[in-house]
């Protein structure tokens, strides 16, 4: 065996490209599957025996949520197709995270299996868990595509929690304030008073960082007081008078439908779903996206190529935004029905974790939005279920998220060195050798 | 130095063969043999498995089979420490000092001299001094790191091996970063230190100096050892021949000269830095279609800036610059490609390229948002893979697939996707900025090659190189610049004794205005 045989040891191209279709095919069926099982567990509170599915099958609004565990288990499918190999490094770090929460939970809790049983099961054991968990992923999804966007042209945003709120606000003023029109109309209307907002907000430390060179990570910061005194002056001004809260009148017009009784899932999965697939767009398929790819890779090559930095920085932060804006209008029309303060609930912050755990590939979102707001929904869960404080529940969330984020970030100032599996085995590179060593 | 001792081997690889994770085979059953007291040369073009070998030897990667012994013994060398501790010590072509520490903390890092819990520094200064003596490596201890320059950098580099004990000192293209003389001083320090015992092997790319300082040098090629010869038995078409596996033609085919019309005319363009300084001074020339113009002199003397402000990448405080006749648009590089504007930038890490994009990514920088690459407001992805595959094959970059990163590639091969890109641009004018440093001798051979073609096709090329021997034989005429403005201009680069050249390179002649206008 000489060197120029290396070559047919690898897999020539198209063997690859079908295996992966093979390997995709068997994700989706293992998706649907398990997306079944879910529904029916979820449905009936626990399968126990054949009467479960029946019961299940009766229970209201069966194949909306069938339909919502089919997207999760596609998100999941999503989420291997795009990160290989890393989907083994995500369920190690979130396994180390949970061992380590659970040696904590060794030390405070009478019963630690029962309240770990909570925090790991308990977001599946009624409907109105379940709900709450998919709604807060759908929120997550969109706050991690917002953050996703920044990262890919390397810069920073802390900045989605004003988008956010501005967001919400001006979705709410559409609905409170624009005559009765029909939901087709109104609903699309609010969102994109919504996004206007969030990309107004977003333009402005876009603006800064470009033609003033000031700190994105220091202007997004302090952009969300301004935001949040503007949100709750406004909202100060609409407040019923009645009301003893700061709260605006509950909306009525341009909800977004709820599709699942007992929860606040609603149809703004479409525009879950609609951003997943626009944000990949725009970064793998649009001259923008090249554009916002190419300065977060080198930005002086980024110049020299002709590339207008300044107009990419404006717009990458301003599309950021959109993207935060449109969480807001998902929060004030679909999760609150009106307007509240403290909307986001810190919603933005976790925001940046989602993105990093899914190493800013818009595709890979949804399924860490669904791992994340798994964890959040469950904690509160296990404080009602085994008594734990809730403090005890940060401090084990805390630590998940540094597991996670340490390891997000590591990668991410790695520049996301992708480590593909050697196609050599032990063996052939034996055989190399001995033809190695045949040779004169 | 006797013979006995010249003999004795120190470091030996036998039957080395690596292959990374990704299936590269670098080294493919190696053997090296070191012996003590000389000065090995190792050769090869880029992506030979020098660099492999090396690390290997330092430890920064294990052998897949294959084992090195040291004085006769097998060794293992699992990480830098336990090669230190073995005496192996090495300087590689990116300093690894601390910019804000002193050159003696530098030196001592790790290892300090301590008065109780506190750093002597008093000690460090005198250790780094007297090994400095002792060896010939002229430093400042006391000097921050980041204000002295690249040649002492590297000596402190030397200095910090030699603190650690080293015997065997590995230099990883050292004289890539150094001026001419800095490159003398080099030397002479690498004699001293082989006068005194040590063993220096040396990677190189320039045979020239394998010719100059080595005693025995070793030949690699696709991860393969082609041989190893006393250097004083060997000359430079030999060892090129080992190197590619052919002769490789120093004399580039280059039909004569046709000048066409004036394609740039720069008038009194002057440029000053942030800093105050006047980096270009005046400087006006032409550039004919049909003729390579070469700039050459010393770095730093205002050619980098000249070529930024003709591609837009600055502005100049004033002068001109024209293009066909309108002017070339200032600080706006897409402009200035527009224009007809091609750009080899000289230094392609920085410029040139995003290394952690891929090749397909990289070949589109300027031409992605036009039909077509963009389409109804999409980038049209098989558009850009086509470009990239068409120019892989045109321009033989090596690589197995378009979308890898950048970073798969070795350096001749990024240089080559840089040169394709800017190549397929169809400029009127193509300005290349030492478009073969650090490239292997094929690659070289293979770029110039194409300038040539070009510039026999009509087009007007601008070539600003440090390398001498590069602009004389591509220049169909040149021009020195000196201190930011020209010193001379040269309309038969042929007909230039060496040694004059050298003269308005330093400053040490200028021609009048009138001579230099009668020749544009």
């Amino acid at each position: 065996m000489t060197a120029t045989d290396l070559t047919t040891l690898n897999t020539p191209p198209s063997t690859r490209r079908s295996r992966a279709l093979l390997w995709m095919l068997l994700g989706i069926v293992l998706a649907l599957i398990f997306s079944v099982v879910l529904t029916v567990h979820v449905a009936a509170g626990g399968i126990t025996d054949a009467a479960s599915i029946s019961k299940a099958i009766a229970a209201p609004a069966f194949t909306n949520m069938l339909g919502m565990n089919v997207l999760v288990g596609l998100a999941a499918v999503l989420f291997v197709n795009q990160t290989g190999w890393g989907t083994l490094r995500v369920i190690l770090t979130v396994g180390a995270a949970l061992l380590i929460g659970f040696i904590l939970m060794l030390l405070i809790s009478h019963d630690p299996l029962k309240a770990y049983n909570a925090l790991l099961t308990g977001p599946l054991s009624r409907t109105n868990r379940w709900g709450s968990w998919v709604e807060d992923a759908m929120a997550l999804t969109l706050v991690g595509l917002s953050i996703t966007l920044v990262f890919r042209a390397q810069l920073f945003s802390l900045g989605a929690e004003g988008q956010i709120a501005l967001g919400a606000m001006a979705a709410a003023l559409v609905a409170l304030y624009v005559p009765p029109l029909p939901l087709g109309i109104h609903i699309p209307l609010a969102v994109l008073a919504g996004c206007a907002a969030g990309f107004l907000w977003g333009m402005i430390p876009g603006i800064l960082r470009a033609y003033l060179n000031a700190n994105e990570l220091v202007s997004t910061l302090m952009l969300n007081p301004i935001a949040a005194l503007i949100y709750s002056f406004i909202l100060d001004r609409i407040k019923p008078k009645s009301a003893g809260f700061t709260v605006s009148e509950p909306l009525t017009a341009a909800l977004l439908p709820r599709i699942i009784d007992g929860t606040r899932v609603t149809t703004g999965i479409f525009f879950v779903i609609a951003a997943v697939i626009i944000t990949w767009l725009i970064i793998q398929r649009t001259p923008l996206g090249y554009e916002i790819r190419t300065i977060g890779a080198n930005i002086k090559f980024a110049r020299y190529g002709g590339i207008d930095t300044k107009r990419t920085i404006v717009l990458a932060m301003s599309v950021s935004g959109v993207m935060a804006g449109l969480t807001g209008v998902y929060l004030a029309l679909g999760i609150h029905q009106k307007l509240i303060l403290g909307l986001s609930g810190g919603l933005a912050f976790e925001g940046i974790v989602v993105a990093l755990l899914a190493r800013n590939k818009p595709l890979a979102v949804p399924a860490m939005a669904l791992l994340y707001s798994y964890l959040r929904v469950g904690g509160p869960i296990m404080q009602t279920d085994a008594s734990v404080s809730l403090e005890i529940i940060r401090v084990i969330q805390s630590i998940i998220i540094l597991l996670f984020t340490a390891d997000g970030l590591i990668v991410f100032i790695q520049a996301r060195r992708t480590k593909p599996k050697p196609p050599i085995s032990e063996q052939d590179a034996a055989h190399i050798a001995e033809g190695a060593a045949a040779q004169p | 130095m006797n013979t006995n001792k010249q003999k004795r081997v120190i470091i030996e690889a036998k039957a080395v063969t690596k292959i990374y994770p990704n299936g590269v085979l670098a080294n493919n059953g190696v053997n090296l043999v070191v012996t003590q007291g000389e000065i090995h040369a190792l050769v090869g073009e880029n992506g030979a498995g020098k660099s492999t070998l090396m690390k290997i030897l330092y430890g920064l990667e294990r052998p897949t089979h294959g084992q090195v012994f040291l004085r006769g013994e097998p060794v293992q060398i699992a990480n830098p420490q336990v090669a230190i501790r073995l005496g192996i010590g090495m300087v590689h072509q990116n300093f690894m000092l601390v910019p804000s520490f002193t050159v003696a903390e530098n030196v001592v890092l790790n290892t300090e001299p301590t008065r109780g819990i506190t750093v002597d520094t008093a000690k460090a200064i005198a250790q780094t001094q007297a090994l400095a003596d002792q060896y010939g490596l002229q430093v400042l201890p006391e000097a921050q790191v980041d204000s002295v320059p690249v040649g002492m950098r590297q000596r402190v580099e030397i200095l910090k091996a030699l603190y650690r004990g080293a015997d065997i000192f590995i230099l990883d293209e050292p004289t890539a970063v150094l001026t001419p003389g800095e490159t003398r001083d080099l030397f002479a320090a690498i004699r001293n230190l082989v006068n005194q015992g040590k063993t220096v092997i040396f990677i190189t790319h320039k045979l020239r100096e394998v010719t100059e300082i080595s005693d025995r040098v070793t030949v690699m090629r696709d991860a393969q050892v082609i041989g190893t010869v006393n250097t004083n038995e060997s000359d430079e078409r030999m060892l090129a021949r080992m190197m590619v596996g052919r002769e490789v033609f120093m004399v580039v085919n280059k039909p004569p000269v046709k000048r066409g019309k004036a394609v740039l005319q720069v008038r009194d363009l002057t440029y000053v830095a942030e800093s105050g300084k006047v980096a270009l001074d005046n400087v006006s020339f032409n550039v004919y279609e049909g003729e390579v113009l070469g700039i050459a002199g010393v770095e730093g003397n205002g050619q980098t800036e000249l070529v930024e402000v003709l591609t837009g990448l600055r502005a100049a405080a004033h002068g001109t610059a024209t293009l066909d006749g309108k002017p070339v648009p200032s600080n706006d590089p897409r402009a200035a490609r527009e224009v007809g504007i091609a750009h080899i930038p000289e230094d392609r890490l920085n410029n040139g390229a995003a290394i952690s994009s891929s090749i397909s990514d990289n070949l589109i920088v300027d031409r992605y948002y036009k039909a077509p690459y963009s389409q109804h407001g999409f980038l049209q992805l098989e558009q850009a893979t086509q470009n990239a595959q068409a120019m892989i094959e045109q321009f033989d970059i090596v690589t197995s697939n378009a979308e890898n990163p950048l970073q798969s590639l070795s350096g001749g091969n990024m240089q080559k996707v840089i040169v394709a890109r800017e190549f397929t641009a169809q400029p009127r004018l193509l300005i290349a900025a030492q478009p073969t440093r650090g490239v292997d001798i094929g690659a070289i051979e293979f770029i110039h090659q194409q300038l040539i073609d070009k510039r026999t096709e009509g087009l007007a090329i601008l070539l600003v190189s440090a390398d001498l021997q590069e602009v004389l034989k591509l220049s169909d005429r040149l021009l020195v610049m000196y201190n930011g403005h020209i010193a001379a201009i040269f309309p038969d680069p042929t007909a230039i004794a060496e040694e004059d050249l050298g003269l308005y390179m330093l400053g040490a002649k200028q021609q009048s205005a009138d001579d230099m206008e009668a020749l544009q």
